[in-house]
């Protein structure tokens, strides 16, 4: 039952993609409503998929790699929905939803139903650290997205060559949305390394481990970091948007290593 | 079909500008013409329409020949100045193909510039002038009314009229593309070629806040300031006020360059990076073009503009032909509209839908009663029959009898009230 809501749930994102896509290159009103409508029927479904697994397996849910990726696509396609309620970001579409289709497939040929993670993990700090951390992650790769947005928009319009992706959103609001995108998760990311840390604490007796998932995962946060701090010195635009790409490629490090772990049982001192 | 429709006229691409001028009517000879033309022998209908591209008879009439050479002869006779020949510069529709005109009129397909928005507005108002002198009847209300239902289609399904295309508002879209609204943004105006003045007058049309003007002699920047409610600023000073300006436009004779790419850094620095959009419209260009190379610096000059423009224009050509299919379907339901709009078809629906009515009723009501002798059901029968001609008899009488200037009046009234078209003529 749950398996099939989520390959609805797989097949419906792959239909937005296609029809997003299809929107941003042919202009066509058809396509958008159909890619929108498609989403969120996907989202719905995956919506209730998470639910039925969670009331079944409980905590259990944060427990396997297969988990963590559709637990990301669902916040990836949520913020990407709660965003578009707001402003219309149909190229952001084509972008997040091919994105949420790929994990989520990942996600589903991980599922074994066997990997889980070493059971002096599960406590309640667990939660605490992956719903901000992933939560977090979601917020930074919609960032990027809108990031590989305004370096399109940025280089079409230094080249005069505007072109016919006209429904591109003007280079302020995405450098503004960039902007509050990686604020958001930068807050939540923060607050995800340092229920981390305390994880760690309760289980091993140290917060600090050098541990890849850790090291990486803090190479990321400084760069947001400093992102952050030098907007305020004029770093904005190509610079912002370059930036943002280069923490999301750490992140993307972060993510993979942690899966590489996952991988092997007990290869990891503890859960990202 | 004995309701023609016609169109007898010359547009920008039949005549040059001068012809246009001498036939086109002054607005107070307007409404005089349109009583005229209602006049004429075959003529039923008639509205004029004359902008400055085009001089079109739009009617509805009998005997398609003699009404079409009426009008030409109207034409000739109303013109402020005689020409020699006007015959070649004339052309004239009948049928679906008149109908097809006055759609692609509406919808700006026929327009010198495809996709401009005031022909429909224009349409609108030759319209309304002919009605209110009484010149325009159930046919051509119901036919500017498609049309003007057409343009709308069009106007919202294609990208016809999306695009800028000319220099000025490319630069507004541009301008649009870089920054999310212009609203409190500032501009600055170098020089006072026109373009420049131009460019300033669209971008503070479209919302920008303020504008700051410069030139090297102050008293032309102050005057042109005056003209457009701007602040004007001493030339020499103008690098010091360059960090308030989001917008440059430079429209200046110089022969070197007054804007170079140090006074833009500088500039960018104390904007912490916010962007700048810098508009070259002097030839030759007055910005050094290396700005360009800086981040968050757009810097377009005429060349540029002008190829942003044009590329917007070919893509209205594609968005023209979307419209053209468009304009197809609607000329095929006004036809089939049109089709019926005569008396005899209209009686026979009408007399058609009543029968129905009567019958089934009669059969719900037989129903109920099967213990009814046939003699009676007999009688119910005549009765309904009676009942239903009765009714109609004074409305068809009335219709056999209507000159032919309120027939299609009535018939549509009729063909309305009783619901007797096709879903699509609506």
């Amino acid at each position: 039952m749950n398996l099939l809501l989520f390959a609805l749930s797989l097949a419906l994102t792959l239909v937005a993609a296609v029809a997003f896509v299809a929107h941003v290159t042919s202009g066509r009103e058809g396509a958008h409503r159909v890619a929108l409508g498609a989403l969120w029927a996907a989202f719905g479904l995956e919506t209730l998929a998470l639910a039925l697994r969670f009331a079944s397996v409980g905590a259990g849910v944060l427990d396997s790699f297969h988990d963590h990726l559709s637990l990301l696509a669902w916040l990836l396609v949520g913020c990407y929905l709660a965003l578009q309620a707001r402003i219309r970001l149909d190229v952001l579409g084509a972008l997040v939803s091919p994105l949420a289709f790929l994990l989520n497939l990942s996600s589903y040929l991980f599922y074994s139903g066997t990997e889980t993670l070493p059971p002096e993990l599960r406590t309640a700090w667990l939660p605490a650290h992956v719903a901000p951390a992933f939560l977090g992650y979601a917020i930074l790769v919609l960032a990027s997205c809108v990031s590989l947005v305004y370096l399109l928009q940025e280089r079409r319009l230094k080249a005069k060559r505007p072109g016919r992706l006209h429904r591109l959103p003007s280079l302020e609001t995405l450098d503004e949305l960039n902007y509050r995108c990686v604020a958001w998760g930068f807050a939540l990311f923060t607050l995800g390394i340092v229920t981390g840390a305390l994880l760690a604490k309760t289980t091993w007796g140290v917060f600090w481990v050098w541990e890849p998932v850790q090291v990486l995962s803090v190479l990321a946060w400084l760069v947001y970091a400093m992102l952050l701090q030098a907007r305020s010195l004029g770093w904005r635009g190509r610079r912002a948007a370059t930036l943002t790409l280069a923490g999301f490629g750490l992140l993307l490090v972060t993510l993979l290593s942690f899966s590489v772990n996952f991988g092997v049982p007990h290869g990891r001192t503890f859960g990202g | 079909m004995t309701h023609e429709v016609l169109i007898v006229g010359l547009n920008h691409r039949t005549a040059s500008l001068d012809v246009r001028e001498a036939v086109a009517l002054a607005d107070d000879q307007l409404d005089d013409a349109n009583r005229q033309l209602r006049e004429l022998d075959g003529v039923e209908e008639a509205a004029m329409v004359c902008t400055c591209n085009r001089v079109e008879v739009v009617s509805s009439a009998r005997g398609g020949e003699v009404a079409v050479a009426r009008i030409t002869d109207f034409l000739r006779r109303t013109q402020r100045r005689p020409l020699a020949d006007l015959q070649p510069h004339l052309y004239n529709f009948a049928g679906r193909d008149a109908v097809r005109h006055l759609f692609r009129v509406a919808s700006s397909l026929d327009s010198m510039v495809v996709g401009e928005p005031q022909i429909l507005g224009q349409l609108k108002q030759f319209y309304a002038r002919a009605a209110s002198v009484g010149a325009t009847g159930a046919v051509l209300h119901r036919w500017f009314h498609k049309a003007f239902s057409v343009a709308k289609r069009v106007r919202t399904e294609t990208g016809i009229a999306g695009r800028a295309v000319s220099v000025s508002s490319a630069a507004v879209e541009l301008a649009t593309t870089i920054f999310d609204h212009l609203e409190g943004k500032t501009a600055m105006l170098i020089g006072t070629g026109k373009m420049g003045e131009l460019a300033a007058r669209h971008l503070l049309a479209n919302g920008v806040g303020s504008l700051i003007a410069t030139n090297r002699t102050f008293e032309r920047a102050v005057d042109l300031a005056r003209a457009l409610h701007a602040t004007p600023v001493p030339f020499e000073q103008f690098p010091k006020y360059l960090p308030m300006a989001d917008i440059v436009i430079g429209a200046t004779a110089a022969s070197e360059f007054i804007l170079g790419e140090q006074a833009v850094q500088e500039a960018l620095r104390e904007r912490k990076g916010r962007p700048m959009f810098c508009i070259d419209l002097s030839v030759p260009r007055s910005f050094d073009p290396r700005i360009n190379a800086l981040d968050n610096v757009y810097l377009y000059d005429v060349d540029d503009l002008a190829k942003v423009a044009d590329e917007n224009l070919g893509e209205r050509a594609r968005e023209a032909e979307k419209a053209e299919v468009i304009v197809s379907e609607e000329v095929e339901a006004f036809w089939r509209w049109l089709g019926h709009l005569d008396v005899v078809p209209t009686i026979v629906a009408l007399r058609d839908k009543i029968e129905q009515i009567r019958r089934g009723e009669l059969q719900k009501t037989l129903g109920q009663l099967k213990e009814l002798p046939p003699r009676e059901r007999e009688a119910l029968e005549a009765m309904t029959t009676a009942l239903v001609n009765k009714i109609l008899h004074a409305p068809i009488a009335r219709l056999k009898q209507h000159d032919r200037r309120s027939e299609a009046f009535y018939v549509d009234a009729l063909r309305r009230l009783f619901d007797l078209d096709e879903p699509d003529e609506r």
